[in-house]
């Protein structure tokens, strides 16, 4: 080879590839609006983005599949757990972990609010399918909300229930499935568990959930229907 | 041996610093693995959490390795220009500047200081310090090559190189609101670092050690690190993409993304083919057995940790499954030690002699340490791909939960605490023999 196509190889590979690379960037900005919703951008995601900037979430948990990998992944985070799912492991870790920790971490119940908010936008970008292993919490809301028994059914997805349950083969292992409960218990026996777990299981695992007389009525209602 | 300029000798604390932190960074690896496997209690985690040790692993290394790059520039330039350094003074006020902001740095994220940004941590206003340290870096290099009368190719990869790094750096400074596009620019730091800039550095260095120690002509040399580089680039530029398959941009990059980063292996072979041609039709003796050595590890390693386990999982129907593991894990530190640990090492092997005054050093010491480092750090790449591929599977394929893939993954985090402690001893054993270097025995001495 001679000294002038070694020259040539070299402007031409740095040419064409950073020509194709700027075009296409400038093409992404065009299409990531729509792709990450760019719209629903509030204040309060980006003020939530700041959250987890300030508190380095990111050098445990990946986003978007990057980051560190101590923890698991928080894409689509809002799915599994739910707004309260999240806010009750950042409040209280050392419930939801077993044998590796995570910190209790100084937020305020604003950031708290602000970075669910910032992690539910994210759960809705396009990722094209990624996480696979998340893929199965994807019709958790749809599914439940789709039987149209009512506001329940959103409360269900809400306050992180499918962390530990499953619903119509959606949801975590922890607790018992609860796609039939309704036959299996009142709902007085619902409406008592979720005032106070312990009432009815002395030995469950099952954490106090944060709700509302008027929530508690519709979720109890709600799974009483599931038959 | 007298240096060949005396404005040489800034390199020496570059050298020194950059082998410090580097022993401190394996220390801190250590601990984060022992963190993978064992429980550390609630108090410690609260107080000493993961993500800070994460943080002062990662930025010692990028700040070790840059400094080992500046050395280097600082030792290479001169002989290069054929005149000495424009100003050392401002060599020393440089490195002052650089070790004070990344002690700053690295003392803040223990207070909780930082910009939650992984590798990219340095908050304002010190990252905007790094920026000035780098501008009067590359003002006194430039300065030195400008008032040169010659101009190589060599030096304009390694000073073309060099802008690149500090021009990516600036995508780092602006806080984006929208997360795909904040890790879009993140790659343009990242990527754009490993796979480009600092690539055109690792090229020149490589290409000056390597006439050299060969004495092949610098017409052969520089003729072939023009077709790498381009290679290097026309890859590395738009194989920037096979990040970008999950992230909320289009679904074009999957396919620039998979046929450029799976073409990234060429140049880095063509790089492992053109040191065995030089060495096989070298001019005489090789000047300097231990830097030869380094040179060939590098050139093997650089190909097996970038190119093969980056080829591994760089297409998209495997990346789907590998994407944010462990697999990426193992990948990063076999890719970052033999791209980059190796030729700072055997730049330093090639380097601290002649600031030390040998002519020549005994390398007894130093090719036990090479060969101790680099069979702990395969051992760890392929603890790190066991516990990759199992993650990979449980996790991702079977969707079993993070925490049930973590269990099955803990032993092999076990094994890498042993051989983390094994890569201490290697690099403790490197850098007390470039510290203490002695001359040859007799009997070798030419």
């Amino acid at each position: 080879m001679s000294w002038k196509t070694a020259r040539w190889i070299f402007y031409l590979g740095t040419f064409i590839s950073l020509v194709l690379f700027l075009a296409l960037t400038v093409d992404t900005h065009r299409q990531i609006r729509a792709l990450t919703h760019a719209d629903q951008l509030s204040d309060q995601v980006v003020a939530g983005k700041r959250v987890w900037h300030k508190y380095n979430c990111n050098d445990c948990h990946t986003i978007l599949g990057f980051g560190s990998y101590y923890g698991p992944d928080v894409t689509k985070v809002y799915w599994r757990r739910g707004a309260e799912g999240v806010k009750a492991v950042v409040r209280t870790p050392e419930k939801f972990t077993t044998w590796r920790k995570m910190p209790h971490l100084p937020l305020t119940e604003q950031e708290l609010g602000d970075l669910v908010t910032f992690l539910k936008w994210t759960s809705e970008i396009d990722t094209q399918d990624w996480p696979p292993q998340d893929q199965k919490f994807r019709p958790a809301a749809g599914r439940a909300v789709a039987l149209g028994v009512g506001p329940g059914a959103s409360l269900f997805q809400e306050k992180g229930c499918f962390a530990c349950h499953r619903m119509h083969e959606t949801g975590g292992q922890l607790g018992p499935d609860l796609t039939h409960v309704g036959s299996r218990l009142s709902y007085e026996t619902i409406e008592k568990v979720l005032t106070d777990p312990r009432s009815v299981n002395p030995q469950g695992a099952m954490p106090p959930v944060s709700l509302s007389q008027e929530e508690r009525n519709e979720l109890s209602a709600f799974l009483a229907k599931m038959k | 041996m007298p240096l060949a300029y005396p404005s040489q000798r800034v390199a020496y604390p570059y050298f020194v610093i950059a082998l410090l932190l580097f022993v401190l960074q394996v220390i801190v690896g250590i601990w984060l693995a022992l963190s993978y496997a064992v429980t550390m209690p609630q108090g410690l985690v609260d107080i000493l959490p993961f993500s800070t040790t994460r943080a002062f692993h990662t930025n010692l290394l990028v700040l070790w390795l840059l400094l080992g790059f500046m050395g280097s520039t600082y030792f290479m330039a001169p002989e290069e220009s054929e005149r000495d350094i424009f100003s050392p003074a401002l060599a020393y006020l440089q490195l002052a500047l650089l070790v004070a902001t990344g002690v700053a740095a690295l003392v803040g994220f223990f207070f909780g200081w930082t910009k939650g940004k992984p590798l990219l941590e340095i908050p304002f206003p010190l990252d905007y310090l790094v920026v000035v340290g780098a501008l009067i870096f590359l003002f006194n290099v430039g300065m030195t090559m400008l008032r040169s009368k010659r101009w190589t190719v060599i030096q304009g990869s390694l000073f073309g190189g060099l802008i690149f790094l500090a021009v990516m750096y600036l995508f780092n400074l602006p806080f984006y609101a929208n997360l795909s596009i904040d890790w879009y620019y993140w790659w343009w730091v990242i990527h754009l670092w490993v796979e480009g800039a600092w690539e055109l550095v690792a090229a020149a260095l490589t290409a000056w050690i390597l006439i050299k120690i060969t004495g092949v002509p610098r017409e052969t040399v520089e003729k072939w690190l023009y077709v790498e580089l381009g290679l290097f680039l026309f890859t590395g530029i738009a194989g920037t993409g096979h990040h970008y398959y999950w992230l909320g941009a289009p679904k074009y990059w999957l396919w620039v993304g998979g046929v450029f980063s799976a073409l990234e292996p060429v140049p880095i072979l063509l790089m492992l083919v053109d040191a065995w041609h030089y060495v096989r039709n070298r001019k005489g003796q090789l000047n300097g057995k231990l830097v030869f050595t380094f040179a060939v590890g590098m050139a093997i390693l650089h190909f097996v940790g970038a190119g093969l386990w980056g080829f591994a999982h760089t297409l998209p129907q495997i990346n789907y499954y590998t994407h944010g593991s462990q697999v990426t894990v193992a990948h990063g530190h076999i890719a970052f030690f033999g791209a980059y640990v190796l030729l700072n090492l055997m730049f330093f092997y090639y380097a601290m002699p002649k600031l030390e005054g040998l002519t020549a050093f005994n390398e007894r010491r130093g090719t036990l340490a090479f060969w101790w480092l680099s069979l702990a750090m395969i051992a760890m790449t392929l603890a790190f791909t066991i516990a990759g591929v199992l993650q990979t599977y449980i996790e991702r394929v079977m969707g079993l939960g993070y925490m049930t893939a973590q269990a099955q993954m803990r032993f092999w985090f076990a094994i890498l605490v042993a051989l983390g402690l094994m890569l201490l001893i290697g690099v403790v054993l490197a850098v007390l023999d470039l510290l203490t270097l002695r001359p040859a025995p007799a009997s070798e001495s030419r």
